[in-house]
């Protein structure tokens, strides 16, 4: 996970992306987004977060020509967003997507793959295949009206991959899914980037982020708060683990505390230590020696959450 | 080419959905219920029985055809809007127009087949009852067929940016006016008052005048329909609407998909 | 009782309601009542919404409808006839029959015939080939509004065209020469009958034929007077006087009543001397004039007229009488 983004080439630009939406005849306008600006770098994996109504999915939108900014300016791959003819690299699933219920599956991803100019001769094998690769194989035939939601999403996700695009938008790809079935989502979309595609991604389950993203995005009520690298949000050195040891001899445990910068806590005829990362081996090393029992050693990794909790509870109210 | 394609695969679609609309079938079926009843009105009187057999069911075919493509078009862009089915679509390279005039294809294609069928089903009544069938009622039947492609894109017009109640409300009562629309015409030109002579003749070219596809009674009663009339009634119908779609298409590119 | 027994209950019980309610509900339809509404033929026309054909189809089951019910076609009847076909021909001119249907009712009154015209003109504008609408024009014009020349020139539209009968240019001669004599109403009227199938219509035609008969049995008996006064000096005092005594000219009157009549509907009428001494049958009450004269004059009673629908055409200075 060693990108070094920078260098990268630019495939979505957002800039100072303003909406401003009439709730109705007369009434006032409400701002939605103000002034939001972020790149995604080509063959990564951007996380774009928030809060539910923070305009994370006006902000996709956008992206998909399917509301006009107000303000500001957004491209993909360096076209305006307000054309059509680019989005043969582009692909997307929108959240809680929804098909025409009479089509099969077949049928339906036949028909994305004719909007979206397959060649006639390579529909049936692409479609073949990705319903292999999403796990309907056995219901390409059915109606999709018969579907369950989570099935709904995996038809999503083929139509939004059936003309094998560039750049992959996911709208909340793993809402709906099952345990299992988020992490066949997730497994895909490392796939993806493996085949060296950008990933888009809207989200607001922090696990899936810190677990597949490069980069993150933190939007809170239409603005940018945090952009960068997922390493940034983790720093290294800061990073501690939490020891708990039982049996450790009072001498020991004073050593410990003279060598390493440590917290210790006692828990009856157990201690918790908490040891900054780089120091757990030798920790671990010297309280084993002195005949001290391992109970748990756990890394301390919220720090995304923290940061995001952190720009929630700053946000306010930016009217 | 490509832009063809894909207007041809929401057409193709646009068709596929409506077919499976049920309401579609009752229509239809009631529809030749109605031609058939010709027959049956036809005897309440003693002269013109054939006359009448053919006024009603060339009547009951403009009826139901327009209500068809009235009632399915007013939904046509709303639903997709509404079930959110537009999303994935204009994320694919399909513009805005094409989408728009993909549907008007489908919906004009599936009233041009159900017109077919209700020609169909007039023809076997005609020949049973002993009517005079020729050339003149497949011109009528015709023009029908381009009165029915301009409802569809007017439909079509209002479906893009307000909901299915208000367009249709709009869509019936711009029909009306187009039956209307050469009586107001005729009434503005009596008027003494300069202006509004110029306002009727104002709205008597804007608004759509559908009184050029009722050829009903030259039909029935074997009477010349002279091919240029024809012609300008095709080139009228194309005319009126490229003009409506691409009316549509501009408020529709406007719109946002909330 | 389950729920569905009574739901199935409930229904039955409803319908039964509804319809007992339904059954004592006036049920006539306008026409029924009277009441003779008919539309504007413009307005109806501009809001027909391309259903023309169909709506004229309507009002012409109407017009058919009123005739059939009314078994007497009074003055009120017949404008109403006359409206209805307006509306028919306004939204379908190219209809046929029924301009002709209206014309023959429409005879009530001169204002009425002059209305038929127009509708005749109207049928002639849109069937210029047919002879039948000038035929029905001419004769409008020569036997109640007696205008010869209108008459004539509609004949020559009839003349001209293909089917029309053989007889027609001579008819057309004598209309040009003899002006309204009784011969051409007769050539009118035997045309009339055999161009129409309609009963009542042909009962009409068939009553007025009659009357002619009738005149030219009066006339006879005109001309028999006649004789009698140079034969003795003096006139009759009654019209027994011409088959009785020494100067009788004639051996036995003819009928008073059509000869074709049957015995069980003769009603013993005679003939009189009415006020101004002319020799008249008690069957018809006055002579026959071509009607023109009668349309004009005549003071019309809807009651009485109606007595006599099926006799003959209307417009003449008859006191039906009974027996």
């Amino acid at each position: 996970m060693s990108h070094v983004t920078d260098e990268r080439e630019t495939i979505v630009r957002v800039c100072d992306v303003v909406k401003d939406f009439r709730p109705g005849f007369g009434l006032r306008r409400k701002r939605i987004l103000h002034g939001v600006t972020f790149d995604v770098h080509e063959n990564e994996i951007f996380g774009f977060v928030g809060p539910n109504g923070a305009g994370k999915t006006t902000t996709l939108k956008v992206l998909m020509g399917l509301i006009r900014a107000t303000e500001g300016s957004a491209s993909i791959l360096g076209c305006d967003v307000a054309e059509s003819e680019f989005r043969h690299q582009v692909g997307f699933l929108p959240e809680n997507p929804y098909f025409y219920p009479f089509l099969t599956a077949r049928e339906i991803l036949d028909f994305y793959a004719r909007l979206s100019g397959v060649p006639a001769s390579e529909r049936a094998r692409r479609v073949d295949q990705l319903l292999g690769t999403v796990n309907l194989g056995h219901a390409m035939d059915a109606r999709l009206k018969t579907f369950s939601k989570g099935m709904l999403q995996r038809v999503g996700i083929a139509q939004a991959l059936i003309h094998d695009p560039k750049v992959v938008f996911l709208d909340e790809p793993m809402s709906g899914l099952d345990p299992l079935g988020r992490k066949e989502i997730r497994d895909l979309i490392l796939s993806l980037r493996a085949d060296g595609k950008t990933v888009f991604m809207n989200t607001h389950i922090l696990p899936d982020v810190e677990m597949i993203c490069d980069r993150v995005a933190i939007i809170v009520k239409g603005q940018i708060r945090h952009q960068g690298r997922i390493e940034d949000f983790l720093p290294e050195a800061g990073r501690k683990t939490d020891v708990v040891l039982g049996g450790l001899p009072p001498e020991t445990a004073d050593s410990l505390g003279e060598r390493f910068d440590l917290k210790m806590r006692g828990l009856g005829d157990r201690v918790e230590l908490q040891v900054a990362e780089k120091d757990v081996h030798q920790v671990l090393d010297s309280a084993i020696s002195a005949g001290a029992e391992v109970v748990s050693v756990t890394p301390q990794r919220n720090s995304l959450e923290d940061v995001f909790l952190d720009a929630v509870r700053a946000g306010g109210a930016p009217e | 080419m490509n832009s063809l394609s894909r207007i041809y695969a929401l057409a193709n679609n646009t068709f596929r959905e409506a077919i499976r609309n049920k309401l579609l079938y009752m229509l239809l079926g009631f529809s030749v219920v109605m031609i058939s009843s010709g027959v049956v009105l036809a005897t309440l009187s003693y002269v013109e029985v054939h006359e009448i057999l053919q006024d009603m069911g060339l009547a009951a075919i403009r009826f139901f055809s327009v209500g068809i493509a009235i009632f399915v078009g007013i939904g046509l862009i709303h639903n997709e809007v509404d079930r959110r089915t537009i999303f994935t679509i204009l994320s694919k390279p399909v513009s805005r127009n094409e989408f728009l005039v993909g549907k008007w294809a489908g919906l004009t294609f599936t009233v041009w087949l159900l017109l077919a069928l209700m020609a169909g089903a007039f023809a076997i009544v005609s020949l049973l009852a002993g009517a005079p069938l020729g050339l003149d009622h497949l011109v009528a039947i015709v023009l029908i067929g381009l009165e029915l492609m301009v409802v569809v894109a007017i439909a079509t017009f209002f479906s893009s940016f307000t909901t299915p109640m208000l367009a249709a409300l709009f869509s019936v009562g711009l029909w009306m006016i187009g039956h209307l629309s050469r009586d107001l015409h005729a009434l503005g030109q009596q008027s003494e008052v300069g202006t509004v002579t110029t306002m009727a003749n104002f709205v008597f070219l804007l608004m759509p005048d559908f009184e050029v596809f009722n050829k009903t009674l030259e039909a029935v009663h074997g009477l010349p329909i002279d091919s240029g009339e024809i012609g300008l009634a095709f080139v009228y119908a194309v005319g009126y609407t490229v003009c409506t779609l691409i009316l549509g298409a501009m408020i529709f590119s406007r719109r946002d998909f909330k | 009782m389950s729920p569905k027994l009574i739901q199935v209950a409930a229904l039955i019980a409803a319908v039964c309601a509804t319809g007992w309610v339904h059954a004592r509900l006036p049920n006539e339809t306008r026409t029924d009542r009277g009441e003779a509404f008919v539309p504007a033929p413009h307005v109806i026309e501009a809001a027909s919404l391309g259903f023309d054909a169909i709506l004229a189809d309507y009002y012409w089951l109407q017009a058919v409808q009123v005739a059939g019910v009314n078994d007497v076609i009074d003055a009120d009847t017949a404008s109403h006839l006359g409206k209805l076909v307006d509306v028919v021909t306004t939204l379908n001119p190219y209809v046929d029959h029924p301009y002709r249907f209206a014309a023959v009712w429409m005879t009530h009154s001169e204002e009425q015939v002059r209305d038929a015209n127009l509708l005749l003109e109207r049928a002639i504008e849109f069937h210029p080939e047919d002879w039948r609408n000038y035929f029905y024009l001419g004769f409008n014009q020569f036997y109640y509004l007696g205008d010869f020349e209108a008459a004539a020139s509609a004949l020559e539209g009839a003349v001209k065209n293909e089917g029309s009968p053989a007889y027609l240019p001579r008819l057309l001669a004598r209309l040009k020469s003899q002006k309204g004599d009784i011969d051409v109403a007769e050539i009118f009227l035997r045309q009339l009958l055999v161009s129409t199938d309609d009963e009542s219509e042909i009962a009409k035609i068939e009553g007025a034929l009659d009357e002619i008969e009738i005149e030219h049995k009066a006339r006879h008996l005109d001309r028999a007077r006649e004789a009698y006064q140079q034969l003795t000096g003096y006139d009759i005092l009654s019209v027994g006087d011409l088959i009785r005594g020494k100067h009788r000219v004639l051996q036995k009157l003819p009928s008073p009543e059509p000869d074709s009549m049957p015995a069980s509907l003769r009603r013993g009428s005679v003939w009189e001397l009415d006020r101004e001494g002319r020799i008249v049958s008690t069957y018809l009450g006055a002579r026959y004039e071509v009607h023109y004269s009668g349309i004009e004059s005549a003071v019309f009673k809807p009651d009485e007229q109606s007595e006599r629908q099926t006799k003959g055409p209307r417009g003449q200075e008859d006191e039906p009488r009974d027996g």
